[in-house]
């Protein structure tokens, strides 16, 4: 083994030097966020000696915290991510089943207007969103955020995919024993399917709780706000010093920093799945 | 089978249809049938409106301030989506190369993408400030004098708008390229290899027409989500200076709801909706012919 580094090729050594700079200039900034966040209101922030040696304080924290309603806006953001993400998951799983499995009327038009969904952004729906937000008069409410977020084409898309991949003898089988279509559903395709829900469920979660545009249009109550759309309005009041809207960020961060770490494999295959085949 | 127990099998479809259809049809196919309605209207919140014709489409095409946002976006598009491109894979390349900590590798690199927007502009905000920024600070300590004003000047605005952008989501592009990495068999370099092929020659030769599915993928995506551009000059420069990094999307909300000239306002959404689905369509075409 020693023999062996010692041989390490010199083209080697030069991409763990560029892979390991590269990654340290990359986390500079989410570094920077949480150490200023950390430093007593009129220190130097720009300065590496001073950001990393003492004082340290959490009067960042705890002013954010009283002066904001941090909980308030990340109960409101779980809530809308985790009603949207189980709504989403039923629906879409219930849709790509009757796709995968089952022949009706229309299948390969619905299909395709389900598909052709992937392409429309909406950031050009917002206006009529908006609209029939109003008519239904649910602006300001969580439904005018979760919603529009369930008509998810991303969903049925990849659990089709998945289910397509279930071999057809499970099927026969279940129906030579009397298994109903839901049955057959139920305790065959959602067990099998579980790390691909889980992996479609989190990147929804993410994406919902990271939402910005839509929930900007539609909530205008202080209460009612999300992080995305909160935090900015929060920050405007604070120009001076980046103390204080740091710790805001790191707050608000938090949750999906937690997410991440411990999700971080289903994460990864969520987005492949998007991709790939 | 017969028509009785095939329209029973229909039936139980459109059972398990029935919940996603309802929302999709609200949600999404109804908006873009309303919003085109809507694009025919003289419209504004809680007013009487009245039928215009496509007046609205020609007020918008005589609107000076339509075209630069839309050159704004087009540039943006046209700039981003090969950058993002490029270090994708180039990041994809160095984290797939073996090196120890390879998940920490990935991790780092991907982790701005679950930061939300506003995060993401407040740091580099912070970062880009002229005085007391991070950025101006290292420039000064390395020798550089002046002083930079990244987000004021329209060329400095549109790099740092497209620097943030590539740090907060080329982790997504990243991680589609290390999927179709993965996925390339290792016999194939092996076997060049044996015929004593450069490292130049195998990524020419195995590694990118392997990753053409992908590449597909990730182009056609990226293009998409560079037409949508909206948070990154909107919280990083208001659109400035002037109006010159004011995207398509935020004079689409400007006009729609600052203005309340919600048919104007539609018709430019429709405006962004036909050109991604082109752009969709042309990149899958051409990507389809050179097979």
């Amino acid at each position: 083994m020693r023999s062996r580094k010692k041989k390490m090729p010199i083209s080697r050594k030069v991409l763990y030097l560029l892979g390991y700079t590269m990654v340290f200039i990359w986390l500079i900034p989410v570094l920077w966020m949480c150490i200023t966040a950390l430093k007593p209101g009129g220190s130097a922030v720009t300065v590496i000696r001073d950001l990393l040696s003492p004082p340290y304080t959490l009067d960042n924290y705890n002013y954010v915290l009283t002066n904001a309603s941090i909980w308030n806006w990340t109960w409101n953001s779980f809530y809308v991510a985790a009603v949207t993400t189980i709504v989403t998951i039923i629906l879409t799983s219930l849709a790509a089943f009757a796709l995968s499995r089952m022949q009706f009327f229309g299948k390969t038009f619905i299909f395709w207007v389900i598909i052709a969904g992937l392409m429309v952004p909406v950031e050009a729906k917002i206006i009529p969103l908006f609209q029939i937000m109003i008519d239904m008069g649910l602006i300001n409410s969580y439904s005018s955020l979760i919603l529009p977020g369930l008509a998810a084409p991303l969903g049925v898309f990849i659990l089709k995919q998945f289910y397509d991949g279930i071999p057809n003898e499970l099927v026969e089988a279940a129906r030579i024993d009397g298994a109903g279509m839901l049955r057959i559903f139920w305790s065959i395709f959602l067990p099998l399917s579980r790390s691909s829900m889980a992996a479609l469920g989190i990147f929804t979660f993410i994406t919902s709780w990271n939402n910005f545009l839509w929930p900007f249009l539609a909530i205008n109550e202080e209460k009612m706000m999300t992080l995305p759309v909160a935090i900015p309005t929060f920050q405007s009041a604070y120009t001076a010093e980046l103390m204080i809207p740091m710790a805001a960020n790191v707050l608000a961060s938090l949750p999906a920093i937690l997410v991440f770490i411990f999700f971080q494999k289903h994460i990864i295959k969520g987005i492949t799945m998007t991709g790939i085949k | 089978m017969n028509d009785q127990s095939r329209l029973l099998t229909n039936v139980k479809a459109y059972l398990f249809l029935a919940p996603f259809l309802l929302v999709y049809g609200l949600f999404m196919v109804y908006p873009i049938a309303k919003g085109f309605i809507i694009s025919l209207h003289d419209w504004s919140l809680g007013m009487e409106s009245t039928f215009v014709g496509f007046a609205n489409y020609s007020s918008m095409f005589r609107d000076s301030y339509f075209w630069e946002a839309l050159w704004n976006t087009l540039l943006f598009v046209v700039i981003s989506t090969p950058a993002l491109i490029f270090v994708g894979l180039a990041i994809a390349l160095l984290v797939n190369a073996g090196l120890k900590g390879t998940t920490f590798l990935r991790s780092a690199f991907f982790l701005p993408f679950i930061l939300s927007i506003s995060v993401i502009a407040s740091v580099w905000v912070f970062i880009l400030q002229p005085y007391t920024g991070l950025l101006n600070s290292f420039l000064h300590t390395i020798g550089f004098t002046e002083e930079i004003f990244w987000l004021s000047d329209a060329k400095l605005a549109w790099v740092s708008i497209l620097l943030a952008t590539v740090w907060w989501t080329v982790g997504f592009n990243m991680v589609l390229f290390l999927a179709g990495l993965q996925e390339i068999p290792e016999e194939f370099y092996e076997a060049a290899e044996m015929d004593g092929a450069s490292s130049w020659k195998k990524f020419m030769f195995i590694t990118l027409p392997s990753l053409k599915g992908v590449m597909l993928l990730t182009v056609v995506l990226q293009t998409i989500n560079s037409f949508k551009l909206f948070g990154q000059p909107y919280l990083m420069t208001g659109g400035g200076p002037g109006t010159e990094t004011r995207a398509l999307v935020q004079y689409i909300y400007e006009k729609g709801f600052i203005e309340q000239q919600m048919g104007v306002a539609s018709s430019m959404s429709y405006v962004l909706f036909a050109i991604t689905i082109t752009f969709a369509f042309i990149q899958f075409k051409f990507f389809q012919g050179k097979d």
